[in-house]
């Protein structure tokens, strides 16, 4: 039953299992209205399957859920009537037209044909589509074609928008673009935007809050600058010759705490601060470690996924990518 | 953190989207897809000319044979050229499921707050519809190829009513697998399953002439009596006799087809 005083997104306990394996494992979270609510996490960590649970395209396991102040279970189509959704891979049909693709959508939502294509034209115009919408979809850059999915979820002005991985794949510039029209929405009409992303750079500039799932669980929740703040230390990163971190990390054992890095890099922080790093060369000098590289980096919400998790996150998109291709 | 912003225009979605203007619309979206890939027509026209041709030049010479029920070749096989073009329709409407399942769009249509029924009655439809050009392009060819209408009118009722039943059926089970495998390249599958039904049936040869294992099996296939309904005008009249067991297999296979696509659906959404 929906409620005024109801959270737009709320989650209790949700757990998703696929035969044995437990892809969500209890999610707990509340988005308020008019939030930007950041998913963080890498491949595999959840993220989608928890969207495809409130967006009522998988049933939970277990646990509970309301979207829009409505059951994922028991109210689905209701849900359904409230959100928009652009999913992970612009669910768009290569051989219909931009425009033919909105009028579709118009009539899924109930929309009279009249006001699906004033509609339409209106939405064509605000993501800059309005010359290429009678073109196939399947002719369409991989920016227009999220620019055309965002559209395609805004055509019932839902209340809430889900957008899982909106910019993956994204050249920076359409990345910057949809950043800006979803910080638009979100100022101009008010909506609540759930959005999953494996960018740190995309929490940070969008959300105001964040949740960093791994594993199936949420391992950190709080706005960018709090969770930032907890990590506390800046991180020096100091690029060595292969082998000599575990020296390194010897030498370093007064200046700062041991982080996550990757071969040939090691990472401290500083407890005296940034000030600290003058201390760390110091003392890389007298132990005779060359240093190829250093830089000093203030927390980030990859130094707060690495803090939860023993891993790092920055980059592990990229790194799928390419193992991928 | 909560920010403070204005509050959101409800939704302009129906909470409850009619179903008919639903189905119509995923219809239109076939059409135009099918008009856009040239290839997805050219079976359409290529496959009954195929059988209509193949299957009358091949087996003329089995209407000299005692106790075959016509001496007309083309009113023996051209009913079965439709049921296997219908059965074609069928086959395409899976793959065509297959590439929205692969792609993501069946996604954007359960996202739809409709009665989600709406979408897999669709895909029956649109295989039924799809199986009408074939249909009429069999029936044009076995009039030039010389086909008689002994029952009449009657004849081609039953045969578009098994030609729809197949393409509905074939459909059905090509639902059940996709639902289950969720990508195109299951439709090799939904096809091998189709051809089996249709060949190991009195496809070709009448039950009677028949010999060893086989007509065993045609005995319990149900396209069996759906083709001898779909038949009954073109090698005489229409007897009861000749419909309710054609009827009568349509209506179960449709139940036990529905369930083995509904299972396969439950898989798929909540």
């Amino acid at each position: 039953m929906s409620s005024s005083s109801a959270p737009p997104i709320a989650a209790h306990g949700l757990v998703r299992e696929f035969g044995d394996v437990r892809a969500v494992d209890g999610v707990d979270l509340e988005v308020a209205e008019g939030e930007i609510f950041g998913f963080l996490g890498p491949n595999g960590a959840g993220k989608s399957t928890t969207v495809r649970m409130l967006t009522t395209l998988l049933r939970p396991t277990d646990g509970t859920a309301s979207v829009a102040g409505f059951d994922v279970v028991r109210e689905p189509a209701r849900v359904r009537a409230s959100i928009g959704v652009a999913l992970q891979d612009a669910a768009i049909d290569p051989l219909m037209t931009g425009r033919e693709l909105l009028h579709l959508q118009a009539t899924l939502y109930g929309i009279g044909r009249r006001a699906g294509r004033d509609r339409s034209e209106v939405l064509l115009d605000r993501v800059g589509l309005t010359e290429a919408a009678d073109r196939l979809v399947g002719g369409y850059s991989g920016g227009m074609r999220r620019r055309l999915d965002l559209a395609l979820a805004l055509m019932h002005e839902p209340a809430v928008l889900f957008l899982d991985e909106p910019t993956t794949g994204l050249d920076p510039m359409s990345r910057l673009n949809l950043w800006g029209e979803v910080r638009r929405l979100n100022t101009e009409l008010g909506t609540t935007v759930f959005l999953t992303t494996q960018y740190l750079e995309e929490a940070d500039e969008l959300a105001h809050r964040v949740a960093i799932i791994d594993h199936g669980t949420i391992v950190r929740e709080g706005t960018p600058a709090t969770l930032k703040s907890e990590v506390g230390l800046p991180t020096l990163l100091i690029d060595v010759d292969p082998g000599d971190e575990e020296r390194t990390h010897e030498a370093l054992v007064g200046v700062g705490e041991p982080r996550p890095a990757r071969a040939g890099r090691v990472a401290v922080g500083l407890y005296a601060g940034a000030a600290g790093a003058a201390d760390a060369v110091r003392a890389l000098d007298a132990a005779g470690i060359s240093i190829h590289h250093m830089e000093l980096n203030t927390p980030s919400l990859d130094d707060v996924f690495a803090e939860a998790t023993g891993r790092r996150l920055e980059g592990a998109a990229e790194a799928a990518a390419e193992d991928a291709s | 953190m909560t920010v403070t912003a204005p509050s959101p225009a409800p939704s302009a979605a129906s909470p409850s989207v009619p179903s008919w203007p639903l189905i119509q619309q995923i219809l239109r979206r076939s059409m135009t897809s099918l008009r856009r890939i040239p290839a997805a027509i050219i079976p359409v026209i290529v496959m009954p000319i195929f059988f209509t041709v193949a299957f009358s030049g091949t087996f003329r010479g089995l209407t000299e044979l005692p106790g075959y029920p016509t001496d007309n070749i083309y009113n023996w096989m051209v009913p079965y050229a439709c049921l296997q073009t219908a059965s074609f329709a069928a086959l395409a409407s899976a793959f065509t499921l297959g590439r929205d399942l692969e792609g993501g769009f069946y996604d954007r249509l359960l996202l739809a707050p409709a009665a989600r029924w709406t979408v897999p009655a669709a895909s029956v439809l649109w295989a039924m519809i799809r199986a009408l050009l074939p249909l009429s392009i069999t029936l044009v060819l076995g009039i030039i190829g010389g086909m008689t209408f002994p029952g009449g009118i009657a004849a081609v009722w039953w045969l578009a009513i098994g030609a729809f039943a197949v393409a509905a059926l074939g459909s059905l089970w090509g639902l059940g697998v996709m639902y289950r495998l969720q990508r195109q390249s299951a439709g090799g599958l939904v096809q091998i399953g189709l051809f089996v039904v249709m060949f190991l049936s009195v496809g070709t040869v009448p039950l009677e002439l028949q010999e060893g294992w086989l007509p065993h099996v045609a005995r319990l296939n149900p396209l069996t009596y759906i083709l001898d309904m779909a038949r009954c005008g073109f090698v005489g009249t229409c007897a009861w006799s000749d419909i309710w067991p054609g009827l009568l297999a349509i209506a179960v296979s449709g139940v036990l087809l529905g369930w083995w696509a509904e299972r396969g659906w439950r898989r798929l959404v909540p």
